[in-house]
Parts: C-alpha cells; sequence; structure tokens
C-alpha cells in the first residue's frame, strides 16, 4: 500500500462527503444531543449534592443523640446513599434502575430504596439519553448513512473501474476509504471526549483513576468507531448497488443494538427465575428460625448458649456474669442472621449474574454489547460497582450493631433488660467515634476483572473488522 | 392481480424473514409476559396462605403481651395484577405489587422495594408492547419503503403506468397487502396472547387491540407519506428509520431527561431521615409530649390517659410509631406531589408523540402505570390506618391476643377498576393517521396531474 495514494483517496472521500449539505444537517444534530447530553449528564450527577446533604443530615441526627442504651442505638440506626462516580455523567448505566438510600439498623438487611425508576413514568423505559448512548447507539447509523455509498456508489457510476484502471490497487481504495471515513467519525466523536475531559476537570476532586477510566473510555469508543468504519466499508464492497449496502447496515444496525440485546437480557432472565422480595425473605426467616429465636425467652438454642456462658464464667445466674448478657445474645444472633442473609444475598447476586451473563458472552458476537458493558464500568455505573455499594453498606451494618451490641456487654450492668430510660445508658461521646458511611468505589483493576469478555470482544472485533476488508479487497467486483 | 400481488410479496425475503421476525419474538414476548404473571400470582397467594399462619405462629408466642405481638405483626396489601399486565409490563417490575405491613410507622415500610436485577431493567422487558412499539413499525419501515421506488428502479413503473387504470389505485392495492399480513401477524399474536394468558375478553382487551391497531396503522400513513414523496429508495429508508429512531428512542429519552432534571425527588430521601427522627427522638423526651400530640390526633383515645414518665409502656411505645408518619408527612406530601407532576409532565408531552402516547395508553389499560402505583400507596395508607384504629384500643387496653377475631386478617386487596376514555387514548392517533394519509393522496394527486 501506498501512503500518498491512501492518503489521496482518503481526502478524495472527505471531500465528496462534505459536498453534500446532509454532513452538516447531521453535524448540527449530533452537537444540540451532545449539549443536551451533558447538561442532562452534569444535573444527574449534581444529585450527589442531595444525597450528600442527607448523608450530613443523617449524621448530624445520629450524633445529636443524648447519652442512651447502645441497643436504642443500633435500632436508632443511619443511612448509606448511594453517590455517582465522578465519570456517571458520561455514561448513566444502571444507576437509574439502582436504589440509592438504604436504613441500616441492627437486625435487619432493609432494601436499597428510592431508586430513579420507582419515581418515573414508562418515559424512562423507552431510554436515556446520554453521551455514551449517542456514541454507542446513533453514532453508528451515522457512520453508516455516510459510508454506505462509498465503493457501491463509485461501481454503480463506473467511476470505480476508472480509479482501478489509473492504477490504484483495490486494498488500497478500501483502506483509503476507511481512513476517509474514520476521520469523519472521529470529527463526530471528539467533541464528546473533550466534553467529557473538560467536564472532567471542573469537577475538581478527580484523581487518576478517573483519568485513567477516562483514557480508557476514549480508547474503547475510538476502536469501536474503527470497527464501524471497516464494517460500512466492507458491505459498501460486497453489495450489488448502494441501496443494498444501506438496507444491510441498517438491518445490521436495528439487529445489533436494538433487538439482540434486549431480547438476550430478555431471555437470560427468563430462564434463571430470581426469587421475590417476599420469598427471599421468607426463605432467610425460615433459616434463622431454625437456629432460634434470640427474642423468645424459650428457645432451645439460646436456652444451651446461655447454660454453656454461665459453665465457663463458672456463675448461677446471667446477672452475676461480668458482661451485659442480653448485649452478647444480640452479639450472637447478629452474626448468625448475617451470616445466613450474606449466604442468600451471594446466591441472588449468582443468580443475577447468571441473568446477565446470555447477554454479556453474546458480546462476542455483537461489539455493542462489549462497548455498552464496557463503558458503563468503566463510568462506575455497572451492576459490579452496585453491588460493591450495597455489599459496603452491609458491612458497616454489621459493623455498626455489632459496636453497639459491644457497648452494651461493656458499660451496661449484668442483668439489664429493657432498653428504655435514661438509666442503663452510655455516654453520648461514643455515638460520634463510631465513624460515618462513606462510600469507596472499586478502582478500575477491580471493575474491570468482570470484563474480560468485552475487552476480548473489542479485540476480536478489531480483528475480524480488519479481515472483512482484506478478503473484499481480494474479491471485489469493480462492476 | 390482487391475488397474485399477495402472491408477490409473500415471495419476497423480506416479507418472510420479516413476519418470522415478528412471531417468534411475539410468542417470546407472551411466554415472558406469562412468567410475570404467574409470579405476580406466586406472590399473591404465597401471602395469602402465610399471613394466617403467620398471624398464628405470633399469636401462640406473644398472646400474653398484644403491644409485643403487634410489633411482631405484619399485614400485606396486594395490588390487583390485571392479565393484561403480562401484555405491558410497565412499572409494575419496579414498583412491587404486596407490601406487607406492621402497624408502626408506615413511612419506613411503604417504599421499600422489590427485588430486581437492575441489569434487566436497564435493557427493558420484552413484553407485547415493545413488539408492537418498536417491532411492527421497523416492519412496516421494511415493507414498505420501497413500495413506489422498487417499481421505478427496477424499470417495472413504465409498466404499471401503461397496465394499471390507476397508479393511485395500484400503490393503495400494493399497500394495502402490507397491511393486511401485518394486521393478520398482530391478530395471530393477540389471539395467542388472549388464549395463553387466559386474558377475559373485555372492554380494557378491545381497548388495547385497537389501540396497538391504530398505532400501526398510523405508522402505515405515515410510510406512505414518505413513499408519496417520490424520492429515491435509499433516502425513504433513512428518513422512515429516522422518523422512527426519533419517535421511539430520541424523543421519549429527551423528555425523560427534562421531566428528571425539571422534578427530582430530594423529599424521598428527607422523609426517610425525618420518619425515623420523628419516631426515634421520642425515646429520650418528655412522654406527656408525645402522648399530647397523638391525642391531639386520635382524640378519642384520649381516656387512656398518660402513662409514667418512668418504663417502658406500649401506648406511648405506639404513639411514638405514629409521631414518625406524623413528622414526616409533610416531605412525604412533597414527595408524592413531584413524582404526580413528573407523571403530568409526561402524559403532556406524550399526546403529542404516538410512540409514548400508546405506551401510557397500553400502561393505563394494563393498569402498571406510576399513578396506578400511587394509587396504591394511597389505600396503604388507608388500610394502615384502619388496621391501627382497630388495635389501637385493644392494645391500650392490653386485651388477650387470643381474644382478636384473626380471620379477618386476609390480605388488603386494592383493585382499581377505572374507565377506559376512548377518546383520549383514540383521537390522538386517528388525527394524525388522517394527517398523514391526507397528505399522502394529495401528494399522489398533485402526481398524476404531472403525467
Amino acid at each position: 500500500m501506498r501512503k500518498d495514494i491512501l492518503l489521496l483517496i482518503a481526502g478524495q472521500f472527505w471531500k465528496n462527503v462534505f459536498k453534500s449539505k446532509a454532513i452538516y444537517l447531521l453535524m448540527g444534530i449530533v452537537v444540540i444531543l451532545l449539549i443536551y447530553a451533558a447538561f442532562s449528564g452534569m444535573s444527574y450527577h449534581d444529585q450527589n449534592h442531595f444525597r450528600e446533604d442527607h448523608q450530613k443530615m443523617a449524621r448530624e441526627s445520629w450524633e445529636a443523640n443524648p447519652d442512651k442504651h447502645p441497643h436504642r442505638m443500633a435500632h436508632f440506626g443511619t443511612f448509606a446513599f448511594r453517590l455517582k462516580h465522578p465519570l456517571s455523567f458520561f455514561d448513566f448505566g444502571i444507576e437509574s434502575f439502582t436504589g440509592n438510600a438504604v436504613f441500616l439498623e441492627a437486625h435487619k438487611q432493609n432494601m436499597v430504596n428510592f431508586s430513579e425508576a420507582s419515581f418515573s413514568t414508562s418515559l424512562l423505559r423507552f431510554g436515556e439519553l446520554s453521551m455514551a448512548m449517542i456514541l454507542s447507539t446513533i453514532l453508528p447509523l451515522i457512520i453508516f448513512f455516510i459510508g454506505y455509498r462509498a465503493i457501491a456508489a463509485e461501481r454503480e457510476n463506473g467511476t470505480l473501474k476508472v480509479l482501478l484502471t489509473q492504477g490504484a490497487k483495490w486494498n488500497e481504495i478500501l483502506v483509503g476509504k476507511s481512513i476517509g471515513l474514520w476521520g469523519i467519525a472521529l470529527l463526530f466523536t471528539l467533541p464528546f471526549f473533550i466534553t467529557t475531559f473538560i467536564m472532567l476537570l471542573i469537577e475538581g476532586h478527580t484523581g487518576t483513576d478517573e483519568w485513567m477510566r477516562l483514557g480508557l473510555i476514549t480508547t474503547v469508543y475510538l476502536t469501536y468507531t474503527f470497527i464501524i468504519c471497516l464494517i460500512t466499508i466492507s458491505v459498501s464492497a460486497a453489495s450489488h448497488s448502494s441501496k443494498n449496502a444501506l438496507v444491510i447496515l441498517l438491518g445490521l444496525w436495528l439487529l445489533m443494538i436494538i433487538l439482540l440485546p434486549r431480547t438476550s437480557q430478555a431471555l437470560g432472565a427468563y430462564f434463571y427465575e430470581t426469587p421475590t422480595k417476599l420469598e427471599f425473605r421468607a426463605a432467610i426467616e425460615e433459616e434463622v428460625i431454625q437456629y432460634g429465636d434470640s427474642h423468645d425467652p424459650n428457645d432451645p438454642h439460646f436456652n444451651h448458649l446461655r447454660d454453656s456462658v454461665l459453665k465457663v464464667h463458672n456463675v448461677n445466674s446471667v446477672t452475676e456474669l461480668p458482661f451485659n448478657y442480653s448485649g452478647f445474645v444480640m452479639s450472637q444472633g447478629e452474626k448468625i442472621s448475617t451470616e445466613i442473609y450474606n449466604r442468600h444475598f451471594n446466591d441472588l447476586l449468582d443468580q443475577y449474574r447468571r441473568q446477565n451473563m446470555l447477554s454479556r458472552t453474546l458480546a462476542l458476537i455483537n461489539p455493542y454489547l462489549a462497548i455498552k458493558n464496557l463503558s458503563m464500568t468503566l463510568s462506575g455505573t455497572d451492576f459490579e460497582t452496585y453491588v460493591d455499594f450495597q455489599k459496603q453498606a452491609e458491612d458497616y451494618r454489621y459493623n455498626l450493631a455489632q459496636t453497639m451490641n459491644d457497648l452494651q456487654m461493656k458499660y451496661i450492668s449484668a442483668g439489664v433488660n429493657s432498653s428504655e430510660g435514661k438509666l442503663n445508658v452510655v455516654d453520648r461521646s461514643e455515638w460520634k467515634s463510631f465513624p460515618d458511611f462513606k462510600f469507596n468505589p472499586i478502582t478500575i483493576g477491580a471493575a474491570l476483572r468482570y470484563e474480560f469478555i468485552s475487552i476480548f470482544s473489542v479485540i476480536l472485533w478489531l480483528g475480524i473488522s480488519v479481515l472483512f476488508l482484506r478478503y473484499f479487497s481480494k474479491n471485489a467486483k469493480a462492476i | 392481480m390482487y391475488k397474485y400481488m399477495f402472491k408477490q410479496f409473500l415471495r419476497t425475503n423480506t416479507c418472510k424473514l420479516g413476519l418470522f421476525l415478528v412471531l417468534i419474538l411475539g410468542v417470546i414476548s407472551i411466554s415472558i409476559g406469562k412468567q410475570f404473571l404467574k409470579g405476580q400470582e406466586r406472590i399473591g397467594s404465597h401471602v395469602t396462605e402465610k399471613q394466617l399462619e403467620h398471624i398464628q405462629r405470633n399469636v401462640e408466642l406473644h398472646s400474653e403481651d398484644i403491644g409485643l405481638l403487634l410489633y411482631y405483626l405484619k399485614f400485606a396489601v396486594i395490588s390487583e395484577v390485571s392479565p393484561l399486565a403480562a401484555l405491558s409490563i410497565g412499572q409494575k417490575d419496579v414498583n412491587p405489587s404486596v407490601q406487607s405491613v406492621s402497624i408502626l410507622t408506615l413511612e419506613g415500610q411503604k417504599y421499600d422495594s422489590d427485588l430486581v436485577n437492575p441489569t434487566k431493567l436497564l435493557f427493558g422487558n420484552l413484553d407485547l408492547s415493545f413488539i408492537l412499539l418498536y417491532v411492527f413499525p421497523l416492519l412496516i419501515i421494511a415493507f414498505t419503503f420501497s413500495l413506489k421506488s422498487e417499481e421505478e428502479e427496477t424499470g417495472t413503473w413504465r409498466l404499471v403506468r401503461i397496465m394499471s387504470k390507476s397508479r393511485l389505485q395500484f400503490l393503495l392495492a400494493k399497500l394495502s397487502v402490507r397491511v393486511i399480513l401485518l394486521l393478520l401477524a398482530m391478530c395471530i399474536l393477540f389471539v395467542l396472547a388472549g388464549l395463553i394468558l387466559s386474558i377475559p375478553f373485555g372492554m380494557a382487551f378491545l381497548a388495547f387491540f385497537v389501540t396497538g391497531l391504530l398505532y400501526i396503522l398510523f405508522w402505515f400513513s405515515l410510510s406512505f407519506w414518505i413513499i408519496s414523496l417520490k424520492r429515491n429508495s435509499s433516502f425513504n429508508a433513512l428518513a422512515l428509520l429516522s422518523i422512527w429512531l426519533t419517535l421511539v428512542v430520541l424523543l421519549p429519552a429527551t423528555i425523560n431527561n427534562f421531566v428528571v432534571t425539571k422534578y427530582p425527588v430530594p423529599e424521598a430521601f428527607t422523609t426517610n431521615i425525618k420518619q425515623r427522627d420523628g419516631y426515634h427522638q421520642k425515646w429520650d423526651t418528655n412522654k406527656r409530649e408525645t402522648m399530647e400530640k397523638f391525642y391531639a390526633r386520635y382524640p378519642q383515645f384520649e381516656s387512656y390517659g398518660y402513662p409514667p414518665e418512668e418504663g417502658f409502656n406500649w401506648l406511648w411505645y405506639y404513639a411514638m410509631q405514629y409521631l414518625g408518619d406524623e413528622e414526616s408527612s409533610k416531605e412525604s406530601e412533597m414527595m408524592r406531589t413531584k413524582i404526580l407532576q413528573r407523571e403530568q409532565m409526561s402524559r403532556k408531552w406524550g399526546q403529542f408523540i404516538p410512540s409514548i402516547h400508546t405506551q401510557l395508553a397500553f400502561n393505563d389499560l394494563a393498569n402498571t402505570s406510576l399513578s396506578n402505583h400511587m394509587y396504591y400507596l394511597q389505600y396503604l395508607n388507608d388500610f394502615h390506618e384502619q388496621t391501627r384504629l382497630y388495635f389501637y384500643p385493644k392494645i391500650f387496653s392490653n386485651v388477650n391476643g387470643k381474644e382478636v377475631d384473626w380471620s379477618q386478617f386476609t390480605p388488603g386487596y386494592f383493585s382499581l377498576s377505572s374507565k377506559v376514555n376512548f377518546r383520549q387514548i383514540f383521537l390522538p392517533l386517528i388525527i394524525l393517521i388522517l394527517i398523514f394519509f391526507g397528505l399522502s393522496l394529495l401528494n399522489m394527486r398533485r402526481e398524476s396531474r404531472v403525467y
């Protein structure tokens, strides 16, 4: 391949495209969409202010508690508000469907509630307009539109033959056109990353992790557009007429981007059924009851526990123990029920992962899915990042409950059962010294652990599309 | 001639592939709907079955202490799931149709979400409404974009001009072949859905069907209008697909972003914190004050008097719990208002956009809309208050748990039977159909005058 010929062909393609007015119209539309998506992303991300404010409000109210029985504090509990990742303005991911606030108290793992979806009409189900959505969904269509005629039309009006007789080789024509098309695609793509870059800069508290994520997002999307360009040119070279090329490309778009993702996810969910909240809770409750009910004074398990504790300390009744017995019982109960809950919860998550597996695996035949998954993960708006939040919140809850139980064992006199009143209390300074919940999002390395298939798919498709182009540069016909 | 047109079209790959695709997807969507419905029925019968058992078990344990008993007891309220929900799942997968609530503070319980895989929600449900809203228009586009231009591009248009009496009639006949085939496919899917999901044939089902029918006719009229502009196939395909993209992806997404940005709901968080503080902080304050606030709302219980400041007391406990609701009621109301504003705003814009309009109409008919859930929450409020008021005197006078007639406590049942407003649902679609069809006829007429 000769470099100057390639550039000549690319430049010629570029010039041709800009001859028509349609390209300016398209650019105008994309710019408007970009601005709108950027504004939406910013205002979505601004919801963090509400969350930070409420986290503070909940904390102030926690710290304002007077001297109290620690078990009252265990029930007073606190909240965890989910903060959005700095890059969430780029790709909204599953954020609108995940809960945003969870009440953390002893004995009970509450639901993460108040998802955006629960406040929304079905309008949300049509999809959301984010920068990532425009790049992954709309941009391929635009590339198809600009490129479908690239080879087919030249063949139709005979200029292709002229080009070939003038000494250009097939592979030079195809690669040249691909470069030209990619150049135009970059014109559409780059503003998105410049915007994201600036927004991240304005954000302020951005670390290396975020910059690395942005770098990878950019790489991934540039590769994606390159793959799309190669496919467009290949299809254009392989089709009898430009109309055929267009129909094939539009069909591909519909299949890969609209129909396949939804169908595969729905089928995944169809084959792996998940329990409803009531069934889930009932299963856990059943198992916990089998262990014993710490609130039931005649429960065999806890009676046995009491007897063995009395024996170890060589005393006859719980009032003689060196610590508060009901605090001890509750810490045991909390430990058992949390273990059971976590096991069920992990099973549930695995079932969800199985549901997602079909569409994740299909990324191998559908680069769109690979990009979608990677983009969500890199923007911190994917399933695993959310799971991580839930786990951090649960760990904090457990820690809170057990800290209160420890305080109870340590400071409340041995035989006291009631948590009411001002008599059996712990100093309020303890509340302050228990730290507030703070969400630490997983690092990029940990996040990408789940994305091997997607990364592999992008590389695979880069290879496949190059092979396509090579194949057609050997087998294409001039007329 | 007409028969020949059918045969000719049926032989094309587009037709075979398209009809195959829509029927397969349709059947999948109905199976998914069936699974959804079965799941909902399962929860319904599960709670109905378990509730009495749950009550009995706790009565056995705590009948001596009815205050403690009611602390544990939960009462389910089931929101009716119409079989049509299987065709248009709407918001039913996000908003649970069963809540089990105790007579403690309600605000801390009623927004409890269901367990759902968020990734599944993101990709969306594959229900029949999706097939009707997304896939049918795509087939209409694929079947019609070269209705006339293919004749021109293959050179048969001249023959048509010579041989047929009226070119318009020829095109209309060709169009009607496609209309009939797609409506037939739609009818097959509806019959299948009716049989598999045992949907009772009533007004709602009929209205659902007609809405789908009108939506499809709208797309045909739109497509016909683009054809009547006399451009080439590529232009038609691009124009129609761009319109499709705008109507079912871009506009709804744009409006949704707008609604979310305009009406954020931080009140939900505030309500959540306030209901907790409203109750919990009463543990540390004067008992008499708490009781006074409670009696201000429920003076009928004032005769139970004021408990001593020292020691635990159920009367005081339930008064505290109630105050959790009362002290968060302002924020809760604001939250409700915000959500209803979102709903109104969506509807306001939706009536001009056939895709949104149709989806909202489907959800309304299937009782799966956001507003349906808001009515359910309202019902839950009333149910909760009634249950409280029933038990308060029993708790306050410490009746033995065995003396209560528990058999009446089967789950509460919420069902919304709203009248179908045919004009509101059908009129916007009919107007659009007439406009686009009229425009196409005008364009076609103009053409025949030129020749």
